[in-house]
Parts: structure tokens; sequence; C-alpha cells
């Protein structure tokens, strides 16, 4: 098999037709204008969509986390906040606080460290006896241990447990549990205290959980393994055995000789729920707990304490408030001491305050979820009388921001003016006032009569006028703009954009602050959704102005979002401050640092501006423009392109218009070939060169359109026709397209003949020693000098063309259309015939296809006869 | 006791035990001591009868510490019997190999009966002990070292004889400031003052936690914790003389630190088991109950004593004693 030599230049001299000059180009028809806008339009479900953004997201969560509450609490009221949200909580609260890694202990801890390890005698030979009567006393040797030594030490101890409960020592596992509970009265490891409260409450979760089981067992089954009865989920205490009741009771006599108060209070919690062995109301119990974790004057561990509390009293099958308010309002007394003294002192202020506060919150968070969850069906508005909003005196503000946060939003409306007065008088260093204000007014734009919500705003915009810090104004602001917008408020709407702009002049703007001023803008833009009303808004650009960084940018993209959501901008000065918009997105574009997404879209929606900008008749002002575009918006390169076609198509409208026309139109032109070079894909330059070559020629301008054609010439030279990798093989690209053609079953077999078909011209044109075409440049070989002469590359091409032959012949074979098939099978002896020297390899193949073609078609038809015609010559060359 | 028996009885590899019908032992003396006793042997043997003894006496004895040189010569005290019955539960005879239950049921107090002595409660305290034991003998003979075991019941007033549960406990108010106290205090909290106020029960169920409540009004120098001593105080006659002794049960502490001023604290103590009876008026000894309230300043100087006896006043110490009549109820 050998493929057929080639001279293509003698063969285009023969074969050229004679040239004569046309006086109209063929192309002359006006090509039609673009329809570049439908496509921008059909994208932007890609686009930023605001409800997508990161804050809504939070609040959504949070409303699903409430609306799964509530499900719950009305589906089943009695069971309490199950044990799963439990086990995430103390996920949350050990991540929260992941703490520092050394932890000091003081010698309470002594049980941590660990026998011989430390220089300590005392700790080491202390009998278990001595374990009520801990000397808590003069400890100033601090020691230090790490963290992870810390908590592994807690793993122990707990598995200390669990082997001793085993081995039937519960005097052991209880004396290890009062130990570990020990440990959280000393709070001086802070941030560590959260892990240390998780770790031990498991401890002590385990052993109440042990308890309980040994308990239920000796109700319900007799010493000898008889049944004595089977305890419903909610038992009477009456159906207790004696025995069951002797061993409970027991249990308590031991908890309730433990000397410190902490221990004895956990360990009673760990157990609480054997309480309904002996009581059929245990809640009395609860309510003398929460009044005993007064005397715990620490107001780290009380806190903690009374989330303890708060979570063993889910484990009762009754609930009530009552106890929890108690242990709300003791907080609260707790905190207002513990601020007002460090008020007082001026000690550390903001560091050792701060954390403690964030330490204690999530104590106060769980608390009051607690009571909001229980109080849900019941008296919710009792219960907030009860909490502090009938009272008229202030509340420490954490717990308020808490309380809010929980309250259903019924209660926040209807309560709207009553919560506003006591954040009013909260005003503590527990939590920010400012973001109680916002609070509020997030929650009432959930829900909210339109009679409270003017006087609350009236109020806030009274409040936040006196504040002088740009950053606290913003956050409370940004809670109330939709309320504002959606109640037409509009002199509200004037009164903070004048406050902002006011503050924002005085102080410029700040990181911190840009983040709600974006909140606040984006608002404002989604509600207004027309650039005249936003631009009628005084102030908005003067404050936009200010912007900067990634906020400007993001108002900036929805600004853009919304001037090109129209038909096309027309308006010179609009025109002007979105190409200002652009230019600051463009400015603000970081390719080293955002993903390519975010940049891909702000180019996006930059090229769809300039695309959508329409002077009208102005077509140099327009041009002028495009111009200033391209040098204000040179790192886009998507928009390069759109600008070659916009100043196309300006020219064609020059042309339509008609009067005096040509200068502009050379203009466009020259644009156009002066911008195409920087676009960076050689097709689509090749692309944008034959179009703009026909606007030229279209226009008139024929030595323009050659030049152009000339440039589309090179840039197609420059690609490189046939990829001559030899790692992969000079085959590589026809073999990978066999394959393709191979696997789509979709592809008609007439689509498969082609293909395969210009693949053996392909590989026949390959094999000349020099090819019909060569890129125009130095350094560029074409595979003809590549490969001169190699054997292998020839060998490589013929086997390719061998294989292809094959399929060639049955993908003909398997159109079922007998016309279609014969046009097929002649298509591809007419390849095979221009392609290949007849040898005996090639002949059967065509001599089949010839058969196939004879059969299939009539005798009449005269691409046949034309076929036969042509090919009796290369058989000729055969015989 | 179980224990004690069954460690001495291993060593033969053949053992006896005495299980009473109830878990918490507990028994009144109007009700027969019920229970079993349960053999385990590796092979049968004989015996000369197996027999059970109940022995309920009250032991007294002086300290050293608190008597004089005189009354210490006397050591311990002729015990006080109550009760003292022997039976036999069965006559001589073969007890089989394996595990063998021998029921027994004993009467303790004959209606009929001129008992030695009341049948008080079980008491374990530091002079004074009332306690009720009951062991069982399984004599084998000369050669053979006898079987033996022994428990502890525990003894609870008969219910008749009880009266019935307060209508409303008695409640003491008391106040401790610093003028109340008789012992020296720190100068600071001489000078700056500090008031405590509440009230506690005077007159308590055994089977009730004591209650009560405390309040902080007042205080210039910060509260270290604030304790309540449950304290016995046991008398015995010697001779001519009444020695008196005080000794502490239990404390519980109701404040960790420097509590808010002016909220309500609970006093709630469950009272200990076996450590604690009714308040007992005998000829030759007493039991009586007190309650201390103990408030400990925060001082560098408690930091230098850490271990001192928290009932010895001191300088950063205030206190205020009760006496506590405990009283069985229906």
């Amino acid at each position: 098999m050998e493929f057929r030599p080639r001279n293509y230049t003698a063969e285009e001299a023969t074969y050229s037709l004679p040239r004569s000059h046309a006086d109209t180009h063929p192309l002359s028809t006006p090509s039609p204008s673009h329809h570049q806008v439908d496509v921008v339009d059909h994208k932007k479900d890609d686009f930023y969509d605001p409800l997508r953004g990161s804050d809504a997201n939070g609040k959504v969560s949070i409303d699903n986390l409430q609306d799964e509450e509530n499900s719950s609490a009305v589906s089943k009221a009695d069971v309490g906040l199950p044990e799963k949200e439990w086990t995430s909580f103390k996920k949350l609260l050990m991540q929260r606080f992941s703490g520092p890694k050394m932890v000091s202990i003081s010698k309470m801890s002594d049980v941590i460290v660990k026998s011989g390890k430390v220089h300590e005698k005392t700790s080491t030979t202390m009998p278990l006896e001595e374990l009520d009567d801990p000397q808590k006393f003069a400890e100033d040797g601090i020691k230090v241990i790490s963290q992870q030594e810390y908590v592994s030490r807690l793993h122990e101890l707990k598995d200390e447990v669990a082997r001793a409960w085993r081995a039937d020592d519960r005097v052991t596992s209880l004396k290890v549990s009062i130990k570990v509970a020990r440990l959280l009265t000393d709070t001086s490891v802070l941030q560590f205290y959260p892990t240390l409260f998780v770790l031990a409450t498991d401890v002590m979760d385990m052993l109440g959980n042990m308890v309980w089981q040994r308990i239920k067992q000796k109700a319900e089954f007799a010493e000898d393994g008889n049944v004595i009865c089977s305890l419903p989920e909610n038992f009477d205490e009456k159906y207790i055995c004696l025995d069951a009741k002797e061993t409970c009771s027991n249990w308590f006599f031991k908890i309730g000789s433990i000397r410190e108060l902490l221990p004895r209070i956990y360990l009673e919690l760990a157990i609480l729920p054997c309480w309904r062995f002996l009581l059929n109301r245990p809640m009395d119990v609860l309510e003398r707990l929460v009044m005993m974790t007064r005397g715990i004057a620490d107001p780290l561990a009380s806190a903690y304490c009374r989330l303890y509390l708060a979570h063993c009293a889910q484990k009762l099958p009754q609930h009530n408030t009552r106890y929890l308010i108690i242990c709300i309002n003791d907080m609260e007394i707790l905190l207002t001491r513990f601020l007002s003294e460090k008020e007082a002192t001026h000690e550390k202020f903001s560091e050792n305050c701060g954390s403690f506060v964030s330490l204690t919150e999530p104590a106060i968070e769980y608390i009051i979820k607690c009571i909001i969850k229980e109080s849900y069906q019941t008296r919710a508005g009792e219960v907030l009388m009860d909490l502090g909003l009938g009272r008229k005196q202030p509340c420490v503000s954490i717990i308020l921001h808490h309380l809010l946060k929980e309250l259903s939003s019924e209660l926040v409306g209807s309560n709207a003016l009553e919560i506003l007065q006591l954040i009013e008088c909260s005003k503590d260093y527990s939590f920010d006032q400012c973001l109680n204000y916002r609070l509020l007014g997030f929650r009432l734009s959930e829900r909210s009569q339109l009679d409270i919500i003017n006087a609350v705003v009236d109020k806030i915009i009274q409040v936040v006028s006196a504040y002088n810090n740009l950053d606290e104004y913003l956050k409370v602001i940004d809670a109330y703009v939709d309320i504002i917008l959606q109640n037409q408020m509009d002199n509200h709407l004037h009164v903070i954009l004048d406050g902002i702009a006011k503050r924002a002049c005085n102080e410029g703007i700040a990181e911190i602050e840009l983040t709600s001023l974006q909140s606040i803008f984006l608002k404002l833009l989604a509600h207004f959704n027309n650039l005249e009303d936003i631009f009628s808004l005084t102030h908005f650009i003067e404050i936009l102005d200010m912007m900067h960084g990634s906020s400007r940018s993001m108002v900036n993209m929805h600004i853009l979002n919304i001037a090109t959501r129209n038909r096309c901008i027309g308006d010179p000065t609009i025109i002007q401050f979105i190409f200002e918009v652009s230019q600051s997105l463009h400015d603000g574009i970081d390719y080293s640092n955002m993903r390519d997404d975010d940049n891909q879209q702000r180019a996006r929606l930059i090229s769809r501006f300039v695309n959508m900008v329409d002077y009208g008749t102005e077509v140099e002002r327009q041009l002028a423009f495009l111009v200033e575009c391209r040098g204000a918006f040179r790192s886009i390169n998507e928009l390069k392109e759109t600008l070659v076609r916009s100043s196309n198509c300006l020219a064609v409208k020059a042309m339509k218009d008609g009067k005096k026309h040509l200068s502009f139109v050379k203009s466009c032109i020259a644009y156009s070939e002066v911008t195409i070079p920087s676009v960076p894909s050689r097709v689509r330059q090749f692309i944008l060169y034959l179009e703009t070559a026909e606007i030229a020629l279209l226009g008139g301008l024929v030595s323009h359109s050659d030049g152009l054609l000339d440039s589309a010439i090179i840039c197609l030279q420059t690609l490189d026709l046939m990829d001559g990798n030899a790692e992969r093989g000079v085959t590589y690209i026809p073999r990978c397209m066999l394959t393709l053609i191979n696997s789509q079953s979709w592809m008609t077999s007439r689509m498969r003949t082609m293909v395969l078909c210009a693949i053996v011209s392909l590989a026949a044109t390959l094999s000349q020693f020099k090819l019909p075409y060569h890129a125009n440049h130095e350094e560029m070989l074409g595979n003809d000098h590549l490969f001169f002469g190699d054997p292998t590359y020839l060998q490589e091409l013929l086997s390719l063309s061998a294989l292809i032959l094959q399929n060639l012949v049955d993908f003909i074979m398997q159109e079922p259309s007998r016309v279609a098939r014969g046009s097929m099978a002649l298509e591809a002896c007419n390849c095979i015939a221009s392609s290949f020297n007849p040898s005996h390899e090639v002949l059967p193949f065509f001599s089949k296809l010839m058969e196939t073609a004879k059969s299939c078609l009539s005798s009449n038809d005269k691409y046949l006869h034309s076929t036969i015609k042509c090919t009796a010559k290369f058989l000729q060359t055969n015989t | 006791m179980s224990f004690f028996c069954s460690s001495l009885c291993r060593l033969v590899a053949m053992s006896v035990e005495l299980k009473l019908s109830r878990s918490n032992r507990i028994f009144r003396p109007n009700e027969p001591l019920e229970g079993k006793i349960i053999t385990k042997l590796p092979s049968s043997i004989s015996h000369n009868g197996i027999r059970l003894t109940v022995n309920g006496s009250v032991t007294l004895q002086v300290r050293g510490g608190s008597a004089g040189v005189i009354e210490s010569l006397y050591g311990v005290l002729k015990p006080i019997p109550i009760v003292n019955k022997s039976i036999e539960v069965r006559s001589s005879g073969r007890i089989g190999s394996g595990t063998t239950e021998i029921p027994f049921s004993v009467i303790l107090k004959h209606p009929g009966d001129d008992n030695l002595e009341r049948f008080y409660e079980t008491f374990h305290g530091g002079n004074v002990s009332i306690q009720y034991l009951v062991t069982v003998d399984v004599v084998r003979g000369y050669l053979h070292k006898s079987l033996s075991a022994t428990v502890e019941f525990i003894i609870e007033s008969e219910k008749a004889s009880l009266p019935d549960q307060p209508v409303s406990p008695e409640l003491v108010i008391f106040y401790i400031t610093q003028d109340t106290q008789r012992h020296s205090l720190l100068p600071e909290l001489r000078s700056g003052g500090f008031r405590v106020t509440g009230k506690i029960g005077t007159q308590c169920s055994l089977s009730d936690p004591l209650k009560g409540e405390l309040t902080v009004e007042a205080s210039a120098v910060p509260i270290h914790s604030i304790d309540i001593h449950l304290l016995r105080v046991e008398s015995i006659l010697v001779g001519e003389r009444i020695i008196t002794e005080t000794s502490l049960i239990q404390t519980t502490q109701i404040a960790d630190g420097d509590v808010c001023h002016n909220i309500t604290l609970p006093i709630y103590i469950i009272l200990p088991r076996l450590l604690t009876c009714p308040t007992i008026y005998a000829g030759p000894f007493s039991i009586e109950f007190k309650v201390s309230i103990v408030i400990t300043f925060q001082s560098e100087l408690l930091k230098l004593n850490p271990k001192s006896d928290p009932r010895t006043p001191r300088l950063w110490l205030a206190m205020e004693s009760v006496p506590l009549e405990l009283i069985r109820t229906k």
C-alpha cells in the first residue's frame, strides 16, 4: 500500500480556473446585526444571586434551626432538646474555644497530674479518703501541663470510671467521677474551660446512665432474673420495688455527703433522672438545685453548672420553665455584679471581660433556647414578662441578645416597643448595645405590624443619630434598611444616607465598615432595581466613591447587573457613570488572588455593558467610547472580541445610514485592525480578521480588506496544522478522532464516512515530500521538514490509513438507505483513488465499494458515471 | 461484715454466709429478724449444731484527748447490753456439699419480755456506738474449726411508737455578724463588718433532709466559703462526771467563693445513715446533735493554715451553732 505522490504546485497550476475581476463582491449583502445581547442574557443564570449571599445563608440556617425546634416542640413537647442537639452543641463548644496549648492547673486538679510525673508528693500519696477533704487553699505553685495531656488524662479517668463499674466497683466509679467533677471548680484554665466542661460532663452523663440502667434493672428484674415488671416510658414511682428504691436513695445519700458544693451539684445532676424512681414530680428537685447553684460564686463555673442543669433537666419527662427562668435571672445578677466590678476597677478590661463574656455566652444561649422551646406553646408571653420585659429595669445585654434571637417573630413583632426600651436601658459591656438594636431590626423584618414599625424606626433613627462611630451607625442601619424600603419611609432613607455620608466624610470608611455598607447598598440596589431611581438618591454616588476594595466591587457588580438588565443604555450620564463603575471594577480585579469565576463574572458584566451601550446616531461618539473602553479594560480578553464586533457593527450601521461614512468606516476598520492582535486566541483572531475583512469589503475598502485577509492567513498559518508530537506518535490526533467517532452512537454513518475520508486525505497529504501549506514562520517547521523521508513516519500514516479503510467500508455497509449508501461508497472511492496508488491492499476495498455503489444506485446516476470514468484511470495505472 | 467472714473461710475452701431478708438490713424491734444461712461446701460435713446469736449493745469509750488523765485509765467502759439471744437453728447432723440455704427467723423482742434495755437505734459514733450483730456458728467438734459469719443489722424504732411528721418543722432564725463572735477576728473583719442571716431547722426527721436558708447581706471581706457542719455531741457518765465530746460528722459546703449579696442560698443537708440517730438522753450516756454554720473569709492567713480544724475559732472564721434534735417519724 502506498500513497499517491502529489505535486501540489503543478496541480494548482493545472487546475486553477482562469481568474477575472468581479465588480461586486459576492458577500455584498448587508451582514445581519449580531445577537450578542440574547446570548448574554441567557447567561444570567450564572450571575451572583443575592439570595445566595453569605449573610442570608446564616440567617436561613438559624431560621431552619428554629423551625426545626418549633416543630419538634409541637410534635413531641415532652421529649426536650434531643440528645443529638446536645452532642452537636458540645462539638461546637469545643470548636469555638479550642483553647491555649498549655493549661495551668492549680493543685485542686491533682487528679490530672499523673503519679510521679510532677515534683509533688502530696498528690501521689493522697489516699482516696482525703477526697472528701481536699485542701484547696494555699496554692501558689501553679503547674502547667499541655492541653493534650489534660484531655488524654480526662479520657483515662473516664475509662477508669467505666472499668471500675464493670468490675462492680461502683464506689470507685463514684469516687473518680467526683474527682472529675471537682476539676470544674478550677476556672483558671479559662479558654480551656468549655473543653473541660464537655469532657467532664461526658463522664457525668456516662455515670448517670449506668446508675439509671442499674436501678431500672433492679426495678424490672428480681435478683434471680425473674421479671418483676416492665417499666413504661412514663412510669409511676409506685411500681418501683423497694429494693430498687433502696439502691436509688443510696446513691443520693452518697452524693449528698460530698462536701464541696460544685461536685455535689454535678453529681446529683448526673443522676437526676433517677429521682423518678423515688418521686413522681422531680421538678422540685430541679428547683432546689437551681437554688443551690447560687452558692457558686465563680461566674464562669456557675454559668456552666446551670448549662449542665438545663441539659440534665431535658431528660426528665415533665418540663417547666420556672427553674430555667430562675437560672437566667440568677445569671443576670452574677453578670451584673461581675461587669460592675470590672467597670469599677478598669482591670484589663477589654481582654479579660470580653473573653469571659464569650465563654459564658454558650450557657446563656442554651438556657434561653430551652426556655423558649418549652414555653413555646403555653405561655411564651408570660415567660417574656418573667424574663424582665415587664420589670422595666436594665437587663444584661448579652442575655437580652440571646432572648431576642430566640423569641418567636410574632412575639418580637408585638412587643417591639418594649424590647426597644429594654435595649435602650441595657447598656453594659457584656454585649454591644448597637448589635441588639441591629438584631431587633432583623427580627422585625421577618414579620411586623406597620404602626409599631413606624414607632420603632423613628426611635432607632433618633438613637443612631447620636452615634459618632460610622461602624455602629452602619450596623444598626443595615438591619432597618429593608423595613424602611418596604414601608416607603423615604424621608428616613434620606436621613440615613445623609448620616452615612456625613460620618464617612469625617473619618473615612474602614475595612470593617465596608461590609455593612455593602450590605446596605445591595439592599438599596435590590429594592430600586432601576438606575435612575438609585442615582436620584442623595449621597448615593458620593458614598459609593468613598468605598473601596471587594465591597466596592461587589456593589459595582450589582450596579452593572442592573444596568445591563434592560435592552440598551443610551443616556450619556448613565453611560459615563457606569463606565466609571466598570473601570473601578476592572481596576479591582486581582488576578493573583481571586477565584477565576469571580474575575470571569466581572469580565462578563463589563463586556455586556460595553455591548449594550448605544449612542444611537452619534456613531463617532460611540467609537470614541469603544476607544476609551479598549484603553480602560486592557486586561479583559473576552472584551476585545466584543470591542471588535461593536466597532464592525458600528461601521455597518454608518454605511446603512449612508451619509459621508467612508472616513468613519475607515476609522472603525482601523480600530478593529489594531484591536484584533491583542485577542489571545489565534482562531478568534482569524475569525475576527475575516469578519472585519468582510466589513471592509462591504465598505468598499479593498486594500483594507486585503490587508486584513492577509493577516487572517498569517494567523491561520501560525496554527500548527499537524501536531508532530513524536511522543504521542504523529497520528495521535487522527487516531483520537477515530476512537471518538466509533464511540459516539449518535453519529450517522454519513458523518462518519466524511470524517474518515477526510482523515485518509489528510494522511495522504502528510505523506508528501512537500506540503501544500506552510506556516509563515521560520521557527515553525512543517511535518514535511520534520520527517522528510522517515520510513517509520510513512509507515505510521499507512497503517492508520489501512485501519481507516476497513472502518470506512464497515460504516458504509451499515447505512440503511440504499441511495445514501451508494453515494457514500462513491465518495470513499474518490477519496481512495486520489489518495493511494492502486495496490493489492487497496483494491479489494475499492472494488467492494464500487460494487456497493453500482448495486445501490441506478445506472443513470451521474455521480456514478463520473466516478467510474475518473477511477478508470486509477485502475489503469494498476495494470 | 460479710467480707470479713468470707476472707477467713476461703482458706478452708468452705464458707458460711448470712443473708438478711432485706437488702437495707433495717429491722424494727417488733419484727422478726429473717434471713438465710448459706453454706458452700466442697464436700458434706457433720456438725454439732448450727447456732444463731443476736447481740446488741451500746459501746462506750472515752478517748484520751477529751478525758482527763484519770478517766483515760478507764479506757473502754463496760458495754451496755441491749439484747443477747442464742438459738439453735439445727441440731447436730450433716450439711451436704454444694450450696445449702437454711432459712431462719428470730424474734428480737417478745411482747411480754422484760428487756435489758430499750432498743436504741443503730448509731456509729466516736465515743458511743450502738450496734446490732447476728452471728452464725457451725460447731464442728474439737478437731475442726467451727464455721462462723457475722452480719450487722440495723435497728430503727418501731413505727407504732413514732410521732407523726412534725406539722411545721421548727426553724430558728440566726444572724451572724462581727458582734456575735466571741473570738477575735481579723481587724478588717472587725472594722468592716459583715452580716449573714438565715434560718435553719432545729428539729428534723431522720428521713428528711435538714433544710434552711441563708443570705449574705453584707461583708466587707470577700467570703471564701460557707459550710454547714453537722456535729454529734456524745456524753458519757464516768463515775461522777459526765464527759462530753463534740465531733464532726459531715461538712456540707453551701457557698463556694464570694457569693452575691442578698440572694437566698438554700441549706439542704442529707443526714447520713448510721452516723446519725434519734437524739437520745439515756442515763449512762446521751447522744445529741448540733449544726454549725461556718463562714470562712478570704485571708492570707487562711492560705498559711490550710488544714486547721474547722471548729477551732480562727481570725478568719465566723460561726454560729444551733442545737439539732433528730427524731424518727413515721
